[in-house]
């Protein structure tokens, strides 16, 4: 039977593996016939959606595979606005709001808050945290 | 609504999962969700009293668990074995807590629909 999962993506792009075991994590949700709600990312886990993250081009650039991921299978990719404004890591909007010259998060990733990932919690099956 | 158990496993002020382990406790209290909060290994110096967070460069987020019954958050539990670990008691505490054993917060984990870990 099919159940609605919520990812939670603690995890920093670089310098733990906790964030591709979570992309690996959605990739095996999706395969097994099952429905990820959203990918809610918090703490150093949003910034895995910075667009300025440039990986050799021989390594994995997760950044690109939550992208596709997004965009193959219509995961909402969702950032927790203030864990990402504290590191740095806005949307156009943001960098508009807070003065700024530049911005690193566009779409599929989008801004969000909290109460989503509580209501994410609260309408999904399963809730996973990485 | 469900039953969210947030455990605390971190010392205050050496890394930020605490304080948004606690932005995301409260959050859930005001979304109305039932909470269960566990203070657990080093986590349980953030209960002491008297912190100054401002001299580890750090939001003073400690003062906000003073405001816990008003965000309704009734079980607020303390790992009695961290706790003698540290030779701290329940009257060292700033705040009302729940001494209790390691059965006790299996028995919470048991019961919660969601555990999240900061």
């Amino acid at each position: 039977m099919m159940k609605k999962f919520i990812i939670q993506v603690n995890g920093p792009a670089y310098g733990s593996t906790s964030s591709y075991k979570a992309l690996q994590y959605c990739q095996a949700v999706i395969a097994a016939g099952h429905q990820i709600e959203k990918v809610f990312f918090y703490q150093d886990g949003v910034t895995n959606s910075s667009s300025l993250n440039c990986p050799a081009s021989d390594e994995v650039n997760l950044y690109q595979l939550w992208l596709r991921l997004a965009n193959e299978h219509n995961v909402p990719l969702i950032n927790c606005v203030s864990a990402a404004l504290r590191r740095g890591v806005l949307s156009q909007q943001d960098a508009y709001e807070s003065n700024k010259a530049h911005w690193n998060v566009d779409a599929p990733f989008v801004m969000g808050g909290l109460g989503e990932l509580v209501t994410g919690i609260e309408q999904a099956d399963r809730f996973v945290s990485f | 609504m469900k039953h969210i158990c947030v455990v605390f496993r971190h010392a205050p002020f050496g890394a930020t999962s605490s304080r948004e382990g606690i932005d995301f406790a409260l959050l859930s209290a005001s979304f109305e969700q039932q909470l269960c909060l566990v203070f657990t290994d080093e986590a349980v110096l953030h209960l002491l009293a008297d912190q100054q967070p401002e001299l580890a460069g750090s939001k003073d987020y400690v003062s906000v668990f003073k405001a816990f019954d008003l965000y309704d958050i009734e079980h607020v539990l303390v790992c009695e074995t961290s706790l003698q670990r540290f030779g701290l008691t329940l009257e060292d505490l700033a705040i009302s807590a729940q001494l209790a054993s390691s059965t006790v917060i299996t028995e919470q984990l048991q019961q919660a629909d969601e555990v999240l870990v900061f």
